[in-house]
């Protein structure tokens, strides 16, 4: 398997890299589960060296603001990747769509229109974005990590 | 298997999914092949980049707003390896002793999420049977009709024409055999159709590096790519007993033989085991001594008539004959005639 970590950062105009920038940057890990000898199961995050469909996977977003003055109303959006199905996360503060981002709330809050015309409640699979707002300001310095997970379709 | 095909689609039935069967090495003409579900069972195709990217948004003390965009993280899905066959035949397979070409039928779908080429071998020799059927060929249903057709499916030859089949596709296998002339009635035979990934196998997790399909890893899957399926066999051989009886009645009411008395021959044939046999005829002289009596030809208590005419019964001149057709293991037939004592 080959984990490509392309570095769009690097392709950005200076200014954008400039120190006064809140820096963001997304990573993968796979889950995996193996049992010890005593037969529990033991739980670790991997690299994705080797992906196949329904692999649970981890995407780790972590934040840091390098500017000198606080970042506030600081609000992270991620679209769910195509032939990922969302299967929730452990961060506080997040927000569901989908519909492509139009529409947001917590899961049971949110429908989808059948063919029909008819609404269901939505599931996790129905999910196409996923955002938090981040309440506190971030100060200078200061920064966080956010996490949901997925599994390949 | 590094092939970049990822044909999808179908021709001809709208409601099954339908993709074409190549050949590792073929120059054979590529067949259509079905498989039912119209969504990949295996999941996502290999060799599909997932990318990852997240964008943030937050205000800055001067009033502006600033946004920002995150790396791009991508991997690759990596090629599942994973097959399941199937005996599509629902059933022993009636054979006949020494008979050859039998067929037995199977379904190998790739159940993986790659294009894969598979090996075919078909085991004779498996245990929890009564006798050894010789596996004499493999043939590929190339047109995907469901029918063996000599001259028009393709032999199968290892290596040469492993079928190759796109994600949740299926061709249908037949595996030809020569039963042993010794076999007999109600015998069982049995044949596996074994299938592995041409690109590997072995316990589930074991990977290929580089050799999926798009450029990631082979994985071997739950199936640990490797899977088969029995077909058995069933002699259906019959045999049949001929009995026949007696019957004197003399002109003085009694059972004597002399001149004038008249014997009924009864002749019962019963047809023993679980096949039938075909064209089973009766016949019998009219010994010397006594001449037949017309009209008396008797087939299960209903009368034939003499001449070689529509019903299965004759006089021949010297003795009768009674064409009993096809008769079935279990049943048994008795015909019966008179002669006159001279």
């Amino acid at each position: 398997m080959r984990f490509l970590l392309i570095l769009f950062a690097l392709l950005l105009p200076a200014s954008a890299m400039a120190q006064s920038q809140v820096a963001l940057n997304s990573q993968v890990f796979v889950e995996r589960t193996t049992t010890d000898s005593n037969g529990a199961a033991r739980t670790s995050l991997e690299p994705p060296g080797v992906v196949t469909p329904g692999d649970r996977l981890v995407f780790v977003l972590s934040y840091r603001n390098n500017a000198a003055a606080p970042a506030t109303d600081f609000v992270v959006t991620n679209p769910i990747p195509e032939s990922v199905v969302f299967a929730g996360t452990e961060s506080a503060g997040s927000v569901l769509s989908v519909d492509g981002g139009q529409s947001w709330g917590a899961l049971a809050a949110l429908s989808v229109r059948n063919a029909d015309g008819s609404s269901r409640p939505a599931a996790l699979a129905d999910v196409t974005h996923i955002r938090w707002r981040i309440a506190e300001p971030i100060p200078a310095g200061g920064g966080g990590e956010l996490r949901f997970r997925g599994i390949v379709k | 298997m590094g092939s970049p095909r990822l044909t999808r689609g179908c021709g001809f039935a709208k409601l099954n999914h339908c993709s074409p069967l190549h050949y590792a090495a073929g120059v054979l003409a590529a067949g259509t092949i079905c498989a039912g579900a119209p969504a990949y069972a295996a999941g996502t195709p290999a060799g599909t980049v997932i990318n990852n990217n997240a964008t943030a948004t937050y205000d800055l003390p001067d009033g502006g707003q600033n946004s920002v965009t995150s790396n791009t993280v991508s991997l690759i899905v990596d090629e599942l390896l994973d097959v399941s066959v199937a005996s599509t035949d629902g059933g022993d397979v009636s054979v006949a002793p020494a008979a050859a070409n039998q067929l037995l039928t199977f379904r190998v779908t790739n159940a993986g999420n790659g294009s894969e080429a598979f090996r075919l071998t078909a085991r004779d020799n498996a245990g929890g049977d009564d006798f050894d059927p010789s596996a004499t060929s493999i043939v590929l249903d190339g047109n995907g009709n469901g029918t063996y057709e000599p001259g028009i499916d393709i032999v199968y030859v290892a290596g040469s024409n492993d079928p190759v089949l796109t994600p949740d596709a299926s061709v249908l296998v037949f595996v030809l055999s020569s039963i042993p002339a010794g076999a007999t009635d109600a015998q069982r035979g049995r044949v596996d159709l074994v299938a592995v990934a041409a690109t590997g196998s072995g316990a589930p997790g074991t990977a290929f590096a580089g050799q999926g399909q798009g450029g990631g890893d082979a994985v071997v899957g739950a199936t640990g790519a490797d899977a088969e399926d029995d077909g058995y066999y069933r002699v259906a051989a019959a045999g049949v007993a001929f009995v026949k009886s007696a019957t004197v009645a003399d002109p003085f009411g009694g059972s004597t033989r002399v001149p004038g008395a008249i014997v009924t021959y009864r002749l019962v044939a019963t047809v023993t085991g679980s096949g039938s046999l075909a064209n089973l005829r009766i016949a019998d002289a009219v010994p010397a001594g006594s001449s037949y009596r017309p009209g008396t030809i008797t087939l299960e208590g209903a009368p034939l008539s003499d001449a070689a005419d529509a019903d299965s019964g004759e006089f021949t001149g010297t003795g009768i004959a009674v064409r009993l057709g096809t008769v079935a293991g279990g049943a048994t037939r008795t015909v019966t005639f008179q002669v006159a004592i001279d």
